[in-house]
């Protein structure tokens, strides 16, 4: 049986039968070893470069010592875990006192990353990965004005004086941290036992750095997670910033969905192939059933053609796959994360095996088929075997997409929920393409002769030219959502971060030196966005009621509440901010003696606080009672300085306050940073270039690769389109050579040809189009809160890039048509 | 209407030289109804493809309305047809995506002639399909599509109409519908018919009989029809 099913593959490869199919299998492969691989890569690299933001794989925090049997069981698990103590205390040095956040390490820091320490604030400083020694610490520049030392000067840090070693320029964790007040020092642990710093009562925050290979750590982090209670808190490395976390989130939505969207279109050429050349292979069925063949013999032996194509279409496609990703890697490598990953196994494993999946799923029907033919087709050839029902087929297919997905994702709800959507958007879809190939050919019937005949072509397979349509305006949806979303997300990144955003914030700014700060940067000719005041408070009660009254016990750990937050005025919602509930003052009469609150609709959210809740704040040791009047969104990655409340403009004039301001500073200009700290030592600089940067190219990183995969959906377009075409190669010939008989010229037949692509082209591309502005704006509205935004230009454009490529792609696959001999019409085909 | 000499077809399989046809010459004037008879393998297909210019000729000359094909490029050929030349085939070869009136209209419009769509429901009313012009041709019967390629190759008033095996896929009672239709057509219209077949009552129904062997005409001769309605004047 093997060996006779080795001469029918021959035999059908001579014949050019199999080609298609493999041609599908291929491309699926090809693709998804591609996409999976090049998407693991960049996904661990960017979770390698988060991690980098926090310094570790995983941070666990704790406000009580963790225990000791916790940390030993990870260390000899083979992770690497870094004890730290934070805590808030005063360094001084002579008469200058400044309040300072210590990290005390017990080891090796930073586990992921690198620290980066001068020896002068605000200059290149010396990477490295340790941590202070004994005896020394090391500061944030700002510290050095405020406390007047210099590298190598000694502070006083509880009983024991500890000599400067260092300038922090850089260090992990950065970003989420930018607005704590007080600046970071970092020291050893065993000083801290020594300064006799730490008393019974003293607030301190214990954290483990925890990094290692994923297979020891996931493990370890789902029991920690289980162990742990509620005031301890797990934080993993792709959730190190808010802007990074939502930026990588986004990227894997799109990955995971273009991934998708090419086994499924790969299926379809699959499904389309499979078809083909099951009808091809009828009557050698009936011819080997009429010899004496069985049913289950039959069955065996295609089930064998099938294998076989399974085994050399995945072998082609994950030879081609890995070297795809691999050039990719190479030719992007200057926007890719760096240092890139190597590859790992799962994808290519997965790539090739669901290859074979996705055959088995989208090929198998047909194949079954061909056994079923009745022998007695060997004499009335228009007998076909009982066709299956298409529910089978589609559940049989849903059901492999479901088991790929699932493979994937290893969740199953998430399996639910995207084939729940997968299966309504693609009818959507289906319902589209078949409304727009109706109004097609209803028009069509008015074109030139060529025109129709396109139209004719297409009208005669429906349910394939509504695949067509709905795979290529598939592709065409989400390239189109992707460029749109992309030149979006970037404008409104542009419109917050404009050449010259501000990257350097000054806050702690008293009262009598804004003035002479104003000067000072004029001076140096750097614009200020305005200077903000700011008071300190703490909420102490709600509704007349205290905290401990008013809210129950896992409110009360919001950290809102629990220390004291920057409270501020302004006349005017802020830019990033946005009111949900309720009206800001200014639409309200203004001075009606109430002092009106504006909140955050999260810290609302978790607190219970609804409009007209009354909130009491101890401020400076006064207390001050606000109505709520208005809640508020608020966009945290907007590097601009975010209130959880406002006030309403003059209700806190009695209040001392510090005034807040932001900059921009070219690097080059950095030193205007020392000048400011002489002259204004109680003056907190924060820099936000860095960060900014870093999270600017991981978007980018992000976007790019979005758009390079979509090449891949494309080409499984592609091969829906080939497998398509082949199906219908018989009747093109037929068409062409009988046009010719009919006295058609070359000229009628290649503008009938292109006519029908065009044509295809043309629907793909409205589908496309009207798919990606619907798509676009419903993200749109959710995502960004924009109103409805047409797109006319890619009205035009969408449809134009449509037609070109369907037509070029389309025309090398049928241009032999033209020189088809005339005299093959008199022949069978 | 219709003239060859000395018309040779070789071609070449698995390296050597293989001859189809050779010196056939014929004479077909206007108005004739010629059969082109013989066994399979005999070189009638090919005949036909070379009289109708869908092929050239290895050497030799056809010369079909005063035009010499055998000098003609193809887009030229194709020419020639649109204005000159109806078929009948086998497999009734109608295209699949077009309507049983469209596929009569295009020949009318390939020609480039007005009138496309009232002239073909005039043929189509003729072989008696009125009922059926917006059917595609899956949903005819084999008797019903033969009538629509009928329709299509008399459509653009051909002055020779090439058939070949007009019969040969439908069963004799349809076969006898359709080879009326023909004929009858063939005769108000005043064209020249030139059909293949191994039918002999088919062949009997034209004027002339010229029989293949080999690829040579080993018979040129009036068939018994023909010599009958000679006996009868």
């Amino acid at each position: 049986m093997l060996r006779m099913a080795f001469r029918t593959f021959r035999r059908d490869w001579n014949a050019g039968e199999v080609k298609v199919l493999l041609f599908a299998l291929t491309i699926a492969v090809m693709a998804m070893v591609a996409i999976g691989s090049i998407t693991d890569r960049v996904h661990r690299a960017m979770g390698e470069q988060s991690s980098e933001f926090l310094g570790a794989d995983y941070t666990f925090e704790s406000p009580r010592p963790v225990e000791s049997e916790w940390i030993e069981r990870g260390l000899s698990d083979g992770l690497d875990i870094t004890r730290s103590q934070s805590f808030a205390t005063v360094l001084s040095s002579g008469d200058n006192f400044q309040l300072v956040s210590v990290r005390a390490l017990g080891g090796k820091f930073p586990l992921k990353g690198t620290i980066e320490i001068a020896e002068k604030p605000f200059t290149q400083g010396v990477v490295q990965q340790a941590q202070p020694k004994a005896g020394t610490i090391w500061l944030e520049p700002r510290i050095l004005g405020v406390l007047g030392v210099e590298v190598g000067d000694k502070v006083d840090f509880g009983s024991i004086q500890l000599t400067v070693d260092g300038v922090i320029v850089a260090a992990p964790g950065q970003a989420s941290e930018v607005f704590n007040i007080a600046p970071k020092v970092l020291i050893n642990q065993e000083d801290v036992a020594k300064a006799n710093i730490v008393q019974e009562g003293s607030r301190l925050s214990y954290t483990l750095f925890i990094a290692g290979e994923p297979a020891v750590r996931e493990p370890y982090i789902q029991w920690l997670k289980e162990q742990k209670n509620s005031t301890q808190r797990i934080t993993g490395g792709k959730e190190g910033t808010p802007a990074l976390k939502a930026a990588l989130e986004r990227a894997e939505t799109f990955l995971r969905l273009a991934s998708l969207i090419s086994v499924v279109l790969a299926g379809v050429a699959i499904a389309v192939a499979a078809g083909r050349y099951s009808q091809r292979h009828f009557d050698y069925s009936a011819i080997y059933r009429c010899l004496g063949m069985q049913i289950r013999q039959v069955h065996k032996l295609y089930l064998w053609q099938l294998l076989m194509i399974g085994v050399i279409g995945s072998g082609l496609g994950l030879a081609l796959g890995l070297g795809l990703q691999s050039l990719v890697i190479n030719q992007f490598s200057d926007v890719l994360p760096k240092p890139m990953v190597g590859i790992s196994l799962t994808p290519v494993v997965t790539g090739s095996l669901s290859g074979l999946v996705v055959l088995l799923g989208f090929a198998l029907p047909a194949f079954l088929q061909i056994a079923k033919v009745p022998p007695l087709r060997v004499l009335r050839k228009e007998l076909l075997p009982r066709a299956m029902s298409s529910w089978i087929i589609y559940l049989l297919s849903i059901g492999v997409m479901a088991l790929l997905m699932w493979w994937q994702s290893n969740s199953l709800l998430l399996v639910g929920i995207l084939l729940a959507v997968a299966v309504v958007t693609y009818l959507l879809i289906r319902l589209i393409a078949w409304f727009i190939f109706k109004i097609g050919v209803w028009l069509g019937k008015r074109g030139s002769l060529a025109v129709r005949f396109g139209v004719g072509q297409l009208k005669q397979y429906p349910a394939f030219t509504i695949s067509q349509i709905s795979a290529f305006g598939l592709a065409f949806i989400i390239m189109l959502s992707t460029v749109l979303l992309r030149s979006e997300l970037l404008s409104e990144w542009q419109s917050q971060l404009p050449d010259n955003a501000p990257n350097h914030f000054l806050i702690n700014v008293q009262e009598q030196e804004v003035e002479p700060l104003e000067s000072l940067l004029k001076q140096n000719n750097v614009s200020t966005e305005g200077i903000y005041p700011m008071v300190r408070g703490r909420v102490v009660g709600l509704n007349d009621m205290t905290l401990e009254e008013a809210l129950d016990e896992n409110q009360r750990r919001t950290g809102a509440v629990r220390r004291e937050l920057n409270l501020t005025w302004t006349a005017d919602v802020p830019e990033a901010n946005e009111v949900t509930k309720g009206r800001w003052w200014s639409e309200t009469s203004a001075n009606d003696g109430r002092t009106e609150l504006s909140v955050g609709e999260e810290l609302a959210e978790r607190l219970g606080l609804e409009l007209g809740d009354v909130l009491t704040f101890s401020i400076g040791g006064l207390e001050i009672k606000g109505e709520i009047t208005n809640l508020r969104s608020i966009q945290w990655d907007s590097f601009q300085p975010n209130f959880f409340i406002i006030f309403e403009p003059g209700t806190l004039d009695d209040f001392p306050a510090s005034y807040i301001t932001s900059f921009y500073l070219p690097l080059e200009d950095k030193k205007v940073l020392n000048q400011i700290l002489k002259a204004m030592p109680t003056v907190t600089i924060i820099e936000l270039d860095a960060i900014m940067a870093q999270v600017q190219s991981i978007l980018d990183q992000v976007t790019m690769a979005v758009e390079f995969i979509m090449l891949f959906v494309l080409l499984a377009g592609v091969a829906v389109l080939y497998a398509v075409l082949q199906v219908s190669r018989e009747e093109r010939l037929l068409s062409a050579t009988l046009l010719k008989a009919l006295g058609a010229r070359k000229k009628f037949i290649r503008a009938s040809i292109l006519a029908e692509l065009a044509l295809l082209g043309l629907f793909s591309g409205l589908l496309g189009v009207i798919g990606g502005e619907v798509l676009v704006n419903i993200l749109y509205s959710q995502a960004f809160n924009i109103e409805l935004v047409l797109h006319p230009w890619y009205w035009l454009g969408v449809p134009l890039i449509s037609v070109s490529f369907i037509g070029i792609v389309g025309w090398l696959g049928l241009r032999h048509l033209l020189n088809q001999p005339a005299h093959q019409v008199l022949r069978e085909l | 209407m219709l003239r060859t000499k000395e018309l040779t077809k070789t071609v070449n399989s698995q390296g050597q030289g293989l001859t189809i046809l050779s010196d056939v010459s014929l004479t077909v004037n206007e108005q004739d109804t010629v059969a082109i008879v013989g066994v399979s393998g005999s070189g009638k297909s090919t005949l036909l493809s070379l009289l109708a210019g869908l092929d050239l000729p290895t050497s030799g000359e056809v010369h079909l309305a005063q035009e010499p094909l055998h000098q003609l490029d193809e887009d030229q050929r194709a020419a020639v047809r649109a204005q000159h030349v109806g078929f009948v085939f086998q497999s009734f070869h109608l295209l699949p995506g077009l309507s049983a009136l469209e596929n009569v209209m295009l020949p009318i419009e390939l020609k480039e002639q007005n009138r496309a769509k009232e002239r073909a429901t005039e043929l189509l009313e003729k072989v008696g399909l009125i009922e059926r012009l917006h059917h595609y041709p899956n949903q005819l019967s084999g008797g019903e599509q033969q009538r629509v390629a009928i329709a299509r190759a008399f459509a653009s008033e051909p002055k020779i109409l090439f058939a070949d095996e007009p019969t040969g896929n439908l069963d004799s009672e349809n076969g006898d519908k359709i080879s009326d239709l023909l004929f009858d057509l063939n005769k108000q219209l005043g064209t020249t018919l030139v059909l293949v077949t191994h039918d002999n009552r088919l062949a009997e129904r034209c004027q002339r009989i010229v029989r293949l062997e080999g690829g040579k005409v080993v018979a040129d001769e009036a068939s018994n029809a023909a010599l009958d309605k000679t006996a009868e004047l």
